[in-house]
């Protein structure tokens, strides 16, 4: 039973991690402050979809912005529709459509007047993007550094897309200028605590719903494909179908991610299908534990936290990506597990001190009292 | 051939070669259901080949592979280990991240789709039957251990276990007690005197007390066709086998 309480007390760090982000806007009443840290938790949340596909499956994904990306696109157009006709010329079209002679809505946009819509497709597009490049992949048993490329090179070719489409996307500048999302006669304003309870919410229910998957049995037969893939279909398991499933799901989570970053930023950009933001995520994954989605979690926080401190101060101004990349380097090095690894192997420690501890247990109970007395 | 359409597992003139080398040409080797058969050779004839084709690892370049009177050479490894084959390689291979646990849930792969699995967390019936198996090999007690922290015969005999886990009809054994103390060795030539019967088993192995102690038909393969087939004696006085082996130090030390 000592596998139950392990489980148990996994649930209860999530779970606490959980309730710690959902308190802060409790002791915090900066609406700036408050921004910059949903950014971090949605860079949190994109961490942990990277963690199921690399940390689980051992698919690294280079091209995890792809995803993001057509999220927060899908979740622009949306707040774009919602601006017209303020922001907009004579025939009800966004105005950088008007500037680009597009004299009639395009087909794809139009079902983004519905809000609804929108959400389901920040998801369903970028998990059916990554499906079908998975499908392709590994169908083909394109593994490790070869799928790492195709997955990079996918995301450059989306970007080229989206920049080149100028006249349907914004092009170079983005989609910007957006309404304020709203949904259920709630408005959610970028430099509020509502924005930071909807992304830190969101994020709660992506690493348990995700902390469940990895406890299923799906989530161990994905482990044991990261462990020996060619093993695991002698047992009569369809490795590429658990690939796609994971790589999809994985997708999905970028994708509301991209949603929310759009709200938090309020516009939507190339930048954020980015070979930079791409390249980001696997820094953050690996420094905080790419085998714990928890873990990967806290690793973009600190990363992304840190790196804002230093761009920020005075001091640091020139150097700050130096001191990010040897801190990357320190922990790859010293810490092959991320900062997750380090810390289980502390709890492993201190489990194996306490239980060295019990035998006092059938001491005298006097002398075990005197013992706890001087200890504390 | 007569024999061949009552067989559960038929090959008929199975050939593969890997860039010009004829690793296996014109095999036959047909075996029947609940019959444990032994198959030896020198090093290189062809054996592990043989279950590689088998089980879909390797794709034959000609010739049949029929089991229970369906053609499997061109199904995927996943759909032939769907058919009823499991296979144990030579070099022993588990997840050696995951627990011995985890190891023979995996084994388990009676429901082998992700949405099916998605929704289970180890129910009791499966724990059950997996701690049946853990102690069958006697890994009752290393249940929680990282396989990676096996010793060399207790991975055997995990990948055994996951064998029987997976309870396949039709069994593939690549020299299953490569490795093995003397003691390891007789425990698992009980453990296959048990599964007689009960699935039928295909071992390939150089140990031949091992063979000596389970063997009931026995197949000798030589540059990667069949040489002889029989009991024990038959085969050991043949004199083709005994040339075949001239070069390896004779049919004991081979
Ligand atoms: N993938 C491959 N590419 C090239 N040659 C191969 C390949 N696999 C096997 N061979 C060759 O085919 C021959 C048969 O190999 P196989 O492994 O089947 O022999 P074996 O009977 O299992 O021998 P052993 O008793 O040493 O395990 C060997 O000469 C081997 O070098
Ligand atoms: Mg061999």
């Amino acid at each position: 039973m000592n596998l139950t309480g392990k489980s148990a007390q996994q649930t209860l760090l999530y779970g606490a991690f959980c309730v710690a982000i959902l308190l802060v806007p409790l002791f915090l009443d900066d609406a700036f402050l408050l921004n910059k840290y949903s950014r971090y938790l949605v860079f949190a949340m994109l961490a942990v979809a990277l963690s199921l596909s690399w940390g689980y499956a051992g698919i690294l994904n280079l091209g995890q912005a792809t995803t993001f990306g057509l999220g927060s696109y899908c979740m622009a157009m949306a707040l774009k529709l919602g601006t017209v006709p303020v922001h907009t010329g004579s025939d009800g079209l966004p105005d950088f459509m008007v500037w680009n002679n597009v004299t009639e809505l395009p087909w794809f946009w139009a079902p983004f007047h519905s809000m609804a819509f929108a959400l389901m497709a920040g998801i369903l597009v970028p998990a059916a993007f990554a499906a079908l490049l998975g499908w392709f992949m590994f169908r083909g048993r394109i593994t490790g550094v070869y799928a790492a490329i195709i997955t990079l090179a996918a995301m450059v070719v989306v970007n080229l897309v989206i920049i080149d489409q100028q006249r349907f996307t914004g092009g170079f500048n983005g989609i910007t200028d957006l309404a304020q999302f709203e949904v259920a006669g709630l408005a959610f304003d970028a430099y509020s605590s509502s924005t930071y309870y909807l992304v830190a919410f969101c994020l709660s229910a992506v690493l348990l719903l995700s902390l469940a998957i990895t406890r299923s049995k799906t989530g161990m037969i994905l482990q044991a494909i990261r462990d020996q893939e060619d093993r695991v279909r002698f047992f009569g398991y369809d490795v590429a179908l658990y690939k796609i499933f994971v790589f999809a799901v994985s997708a999905g989570i970028a994708g509301l991610a991209g949603m929310l970053y759009t709200i938090v930023m309020e516009f939507a950009s190339p930048t954020f299908l980015g070979v930079p933001l791409s390249l980001s995520v696997v820094i953050w994954v690996a420094v905080g534990g790419r085998q714990s989605l928890l873990g990967a979690a806290i690793g973009a926080l600190i990363v992304t936290g840190v790196q804002g401190a230093l761009s920020e101060s005075e001091t640091f101004l020139e150097s700050w990506m130096l001191i990010m990349g040897g801190l990357f380097v320190l922990v790859v090095l010293f810490l092959p597990k991320g900062i997750a690894g380090a810390f289980e192997m502390l709890a492993a420690l201190f489990l194996r001190r306490s239980a060295a501890k019990v035998p006092s247990v059938s001491q005298p109970a006097g002398e075990a009292i005197t013992h706890g007395e001087g200890a504390s | 051939m007569n024999s061949e359409s009552n067989s559960q597992l038929a090959l008929c003139d199975v050939s593969v070669s890997f860039g010009g080398f004829v690793a296996v040409s014109g095999l036959d080797l047909a075996v029947d259901r609940g019959e444990l058969r032994c198959l030896i050779g020198p090093n290189g004839a062809g054996k592990t080949t043989a279950l590689d084709l088998i089980c879909g690892k390797t794709r034959v370049s000609g010739g049949e592979i029929r089991f229970e009177g369906r053609p499997i050479h061109e199904l995927k490894e996943y759909e032939i280990a769907r058919a009823g084959i499991g296979r144990k390689f030579q070099v022993p291979s588990v997840f050696r991240e995951l627990t011995v646990r985890e190891n023979l849930q995996i084994g388990r792969s009676h429901h082998t789709g992700v949405f099916a699995n998605l929704v289970r967390f180890g129910g009791s019936t499966d724990d059950n039957e997996v701690e049946r198996l853990a102690e069958l090999v006697g890994l009752s007690d290393a249940l929680e251990m990282a396989a990676a922290h096996l010793s060399h015969g207790q991975t055997q005999w995990l990948e055994i276990a996951l064998i029987l886990a997976q309870d396949p009809a039709l069994i593939l054994m690549d020299e299953p007690t490569a490795g093995m103390t003397g003691q390891e060795t007789h425990k698992t030539a009980e453990l296959f005197n048990r599964l007689r019967g009960q699935h039928t088993l295909i071992v390939v192995e150089h140990d031949m007390g091992f063979v000596r102690d389970i063997a009931e038909t026995i197949s000798v393969m030589h540059q990667g066709k069949l040489l002889a087939e029989g009991t024990l004696d038959e085969v050991s006085s043949d004199q083709r086998v005994r040339e075949a082996y001239l070069g390896s130090g004779g049919i004991g030390h081979a």
